[in-house]
């Protein structure tokens, strides 16, 4: 009695799976049974599965080991049990890969393959091939063919699939199957028709021509098979995406006839073949979405699904053609199956009108903690859509995101809201104060320290400028008692900044930071003595300088300098203007509306940005004539002088140093019957430009890129050496004899070289040349080439950091723009400076606009430009007002505009 | 249901099994062998180089055999050892019209012998002389000659010359290797 109820109870336990608890070693000792003789195909076959289970369950076995089960088992092709029989093809083919010497099987697979039992020779087939090398391919290529043509579709279909899979190692074996597969193609049975077009395709995949054909010919014969279909479907748009084709290409012609099939299969991937090309107009599209608004109300879920996750898709490119389907969509709303319903919302979230926003966000609150974490992403990407194209509606969006942020949830769930309200506060002006506080709501319960230091970062970057900031500090000093050490770090930083910016916050910022200085964390301690003593001062271009903008250099940059200077320690202090500045990338502005907000995302860029500096730093270096030109302050990208498919290419990269512009030509020989050497770049400077120095390429063969550099003084010296030190000591040194602004100039260039003719096969070139020249096109150097970009997070501090000493103002008429827009782009481009505070974007519909702009002049002068703008009927006016820690870069950027 | 069985094999119906393996070196005939045994319509008509091992059964007149074709080429020969085992006796197959290679078969033998499972076992083994239809073929006893088979002592063997094509020979080969298995089947009975 009482075994038997423990009988039971184990039977409970095993939760009906009898190969629960199995052990690998067991398993494996057990599987010796299969070398006893005579054969007992139940009990073998009970072993064998549970060795297949164990394998199929993760678990590793050794070479060794599984040589050992995998001889065991070969001994089972005695016994002519059929069940046992197909079992030991599976365990063949999941020993290939870890057994020694899997090739004993051969002649027994190939004996099943090629035997009457039709049962045994699809399998065979498969096991085959998985054990067979290529060393062995050819001996069982005849048998394959003989298969591939076999009436049998499973043994069809099983030799087709083996060679496709087989065709990953050795493409040339399976090569010589197309005949075998041409006429598997035309068979009756669906599977073997699909397996068949596969092969072919991946035969001659790699031929475009023969692909081409192979489709158009297909397209034609109309195939039995909607699997076959389909992937037709798929090799066409694959045809049209490589050839960049649009809806005027053949094969758009059959896909849009495939709209028509009879299978939803093939329908519903033509639809999906269509809205995914990438050059379509709405009147192609219009058929496509017409079939998936179709499928919306099918009784079938998973066409539902399928119809809507595609017009999920589809809306953020064209939400208009998706338009047609919102009545459908809202039908789809109260869907049972909760994806289908949540992709449905979605879509029209993302095409519906503003009035349509409140009752969707409705709608969705209602089920919003029944779909998984990945569906919740997808509903907040809609929203940040939503939040850009209705800023007005920012109020119901913003409360359905904190609503959100509350809830229960992974971190990528919440960093993308997260971004998403970063972003919405950063587009929209009014939404900044409701943002932040439901941030500041946030971080009072946020258990992943990379969002909670996020979002005080933004606090310090933002808070200070709304109405209260005082309100904010609350929330940020209660992480510096709650919180561990890095989010402390980040909230000492946040309330410096607070300091720093608000007058009649400062003493109290002062007494929190103090209290911050007994931290046990070293950084934190740090953090607070250093922003107390900086704030202590009291003077505003300190704060500015040391709390609001930080450090400007590239990091990458610093730690080399720094590494350099520890090698060869010398009594001059550090200098950080050696070290190059932190290029402000020009994909930056495209980055801000794509998601990954700014902290995460910026200090990647710098890394890239500063290491193509690098690159050209390193260059010059290793030319001893450019060593000693001092820190290579700006690159311009390259510039070419000449056509692409001329004689000659050459490329144009100006280097500018403090004093000089080294211009790197990287020249290109196309012609392959001559051999070019001492080749230089003879330039005739503009009025007071000199050069100093040709360095020549010695020699250019074909197609081989060689470098000559130019070395040129700068006409005049703006100013002396003043380091940043002095800068913000307001100590400014100028020299009084300047130069009148020539900083910019046009170099005519010619391409000087001796040319040797040379045989075109193997390159030996003739005794004699002559010399010749090649005219470049000009090259021009702008004030850009003379600024570097620097990001001033805290424009107005940077602006009165520099004080109004050189401030140059002027007013111009740009009467060749029509829009603001066009205007700032012009501007930007003529002054080489970056935008802050996203001035750049003009906010619709306002005629009025202040650029902001900034960076650092050669020298390292602060640079600061203001451009007020104002759109009138006859163009553009503008209002251009220069700061600079030196007069002479005044005068150079407000001529740079005129 | 041992009782069935016993009853089916008092009857004669069903046969008595035996394990054998057919080994030697590559193109010696091993597979051609087994096909000559096989019944009519089973019988394969293209015979190719075996890679590997194949599985045949066959009837002699008082015993089922379940054969062990091994493949006889290089490369597989170190695999022949995975089967020994369950052997229950062995057929070693000659190409006697192969001279050059005879000292290669020996040493296979050898081999065969010197291995721990087979070592101390007195396990039977019959040797065909095969293709003795070949012009330059030897006889069977040169062919014991030169693989010494005089020194082979613990165990009991046999050697016939054989023609696998036509038959001849093949059946007074398995005629006494059915008689000594039987031997060691009532020997393990007792």
């Amino acid at each position: 009695m009482l075994s038997l109820k423990r009988d039971k109870k184990e039977e409970e336990d095993g939760g009906g799976n009898p190969f629960n608890n199995l052990e690998k070693s067991t398993v494996l000792q057990e599987a010796r049974t299969f070398n006893e003789t005579p054969i007992n195909p139940r009990k073998c076959g009970n072993i064998l599965t549970k060795v297949l289970y164990i394998i199929n369950q993760g678990e590793s076995i050794g070479q060794t080991e599984a040589t050992e089960a995998f001889f065991a088992m070969t001994k089972l092709f005695q016994s002519k049990d059929p069940i046992l029989r197909r079992l030991v093809y599976l365990g063949i083919k999941e020993m290939s890969k870890i057994a020694q010497d899997v090739i004993i099987v051969t002649s027994s697979l190939m004996k099943d393959m090629t035997g009457k039992e039709d049962q045994f020779r699809g399998p065979a087939i498969r096991a085959l091939c998985s054990v067979t090398d290529h060393s062995m391919l050819q001996s069982i290529e005849r048998y394959m063919k003989q298969a591939i043509v076999d009436k049998v579709p499973a043994v069809s279909s099983a030799a087709l699939v083996s060679a496709l899979h087989l065709g990953k190692g050795s493409q040339e074996v399976i090569k010589r199957w197309v005949n075998e597969a041409q006429e598997a193609v035309n068979s009756d049975n669906v599977m073997v028709q699909f397996h068949a077009l596969g092969l072919l395709y991946h035969i001659r995949k790699t031929d475009k021509l023969a692909v081409n054909k192979l489709v158009s010919k297909f397209s034609k014969q109309s195939l039995k098979s909607p699997y076959a279909y389909c992937l037709l479907i798929r090799i066409a748009a694959k045809l049209i995406e490589e050839e960049d084709a649009g809806s005027e290409s053949p094969m758009f012609d059959f896909i849009e006839s495939c709209l028509r099939h009879k299978s939803e299969m093939v329908i519903y991937e033509a639809a999906h073949a269509i809205v995914q090309l990438k050059n379509t107009t709405a009147k192609d599209l219009a058929p496509a979405v017409s079939v998936l608004q179709l499928f919306c109300s099918s009784p079938k879920p998973t066409l539902r699904f399928a119809a809507v996750r595609t017009l999920n898709k589809v809306a953020i490119k064209h939400p208009a053609a998706v338009t047609a389907c919102n009545l459908d969509l809202e039908n789809l709303i109260t869907d049972v199956n909760r994806s289908i319903a949540t992709l449905a919302i979605t879509t029209l979230l993302k095409t519906g009108n503003e009035s349509s926003v409140d009752r969707l966000m409705k709608q969705i609150s209602t089920f919003m903690s029944e779909i998984s974490d990945e569906f919740k992403i997808v509903v907040v990407q809609a929203i940040r859509s939503l939040c850009s194209k209705f800023p007005r509606k920012h109020n119901v969006l913003m409360t359905f995101l904190a609503q959100m942020l509350r809830d229960e949830g992974g971190f990528d769930y919440k960093k993308e809201i997260v971004d998403c309200i970063i972003t919405t506060i950063e587009d929209n002006v009014e939404a900044k104060e409701a943002g932040l506080a439901h941030l500041c709501e946030f971080i009072e319960d946020c258990e992943h320290t990379v969002l909670a230091t996020k979002i005080l970062h933004l606090l310090g970057r933002e808070g200070p400028r709304t109405p209260s900031p005082s309100k904010y500090i609350r929330f940020i000093y209660n992480r510096v008692i709650l919180e561990n050490a890095a989010v402390r770090a980040a909230a000492v930083s946040a309330i410096a900044k607070f300091g720093a910016h608000c007058d009649d916050l400062l003493n109290s910022c002062v007494v929190l930071l103090e209290r911050c200085q007994l931290d046990t964390d070293d950084e934190v301690r740090d953090r607070a003595t250093f922003y107390v003593n900086v704030l202590k001062q009291k003077q505003k271009a300190l704060s500015s300088a040391y709390i609001l903008n930080g450090l400007q250099v590239s990091v990458v940059g610093l730690e080399r300098a720094l590494h350099q200077y520890t090698l060869e320690p010398s009594e001059a202090p550090f200098d950080l203007k050696s070290v190059p500045l932190a290029t402000q990338p020009i994909a930056e502005q495209k980055v801000r509306d794509v998601p990954g907000e700014v902290p995460s995302s910026k200090p990647t860029q710098d890394k890239v940005a500063a290491s193509r500096q690098d690159v050209y730093q390193e260059q010059l270096a290793q030319v001893p004539e450019l060593a000693n030109l001092g820190a290579l302050f700006k690159s311009s990208s390259p510039v070419e002088v000449t056509e692409s498919e001329t004689e000659y290419y050459v490329q144009c990269i100006k280097h500018t140093f403090n004093n000089y512009i080294v211009f790197q030509f990287d020249c290109t020989n196309t012609l392959n019957d001559q051999q070019l050497e001492r080749v230089t770049v003879e330039m005739e400077p503009a009025e007071g430009f000199e050069v100093i120095k040709y360095i020549p390429c010695p020699l250019l063969t074909y197609n081989k890129p060689g470098t000559t550099y130019t070395l040129v003084r700068l006409p005049s010296e703006p100013t002396q050496d003043t380091s940043r030190k002095h800068l913000s000591d307001q100590v400014i040194i100028c020299s009084s004899n300047l130069f009148t602004s020539l900083v910019t100039g046009t170099f005519a260039c010619v391409l000087k070289f001796l040319v040797k003719d040379c045989d075109p096969q193997t390159g030996e070139p003739d005794e004699d040349g002559y010399d010749d020249e090649y005219v470049l096109e000009d090259v021009e150097v702008s004030v850009a080439d003379h600024v570097q970009k620097v990001m001033k997070p805290n424009f107005a501090a940077s602006w009165e950091e520099v004080g109004p000493e050189n401030e140059l103002e002027d007013t111009y008429a740009l009467s060749n723009m029509s829009t603001l827009e066009e205007a700032i782009t012009n501007i930007i481009q003529y002054i080489g400076l970056q935008p802050c505070e996203r001035s750049d974007k003009v906010p619709e519909g306002k005629s009025a606009h202040t650029l902001y702009l900034a960076g650092v002049f050669r020298g390292g002068h602060d640079a600061l430009v203001r451009a007020k703008l104002a759109l009138d009927t006859s163009g553009v006016t503008m209002q251009l007002t220069v700061r600079s820690t030196d007069p002479h870069v005044s005068e150079v950027l407000a001529t740079a505009v005129a | 249901m041992p009782f069935f069985d016993a009853l089916a094999r008092w009857l004669g119906m069903k046969k008595k099994e035996v394990n054998v393996m057919v080994v030697g070196l590559d193109n010696s005939g091993k597979t051609t062998i087994i096909n000559h045994f096989k019944s009519p319509e089973t019988k394969n008509h293209d015979i190719v180089p075996t890679v590997g091992f194949n599985v045949e059964k066959f009837k002699s007149k008082s015993l089922a055999f379940t054969a062990f074709d091994m493949s006889g080429q290089g490369r597989y020969r170190n695999l022949w050892e995975q089967y020994y085992k369950e052997c229950d006796g062995i057929i070693f197959v000659i190409d006697s019209s192969d001279k050059l290679r005879m000292v290669v078969a020996k040493e296979e033998l050898n081999l065969l012998l010197e291995n721990p499972e087979l070592k101390n076992r007195s396990i039977p083994i019959l040797f065909y002389a095969n293709k003795m239809d070949a012009r330059d073929a030897v006889s069977s006893v040169k062919c014991s000659h030169l693989l010494e088979l005089q020194s082979l002592s613990n165990k009991p063997w046999f050697i016939c010359a054989s023609n696998a094509l036509t038959g001849e020979g093949l059946h007074e080969g398995v005629d006494w290797l059915t008689d000594q298995l039987k031997i060691v089947l009532q020997k393990k009975k007792k």
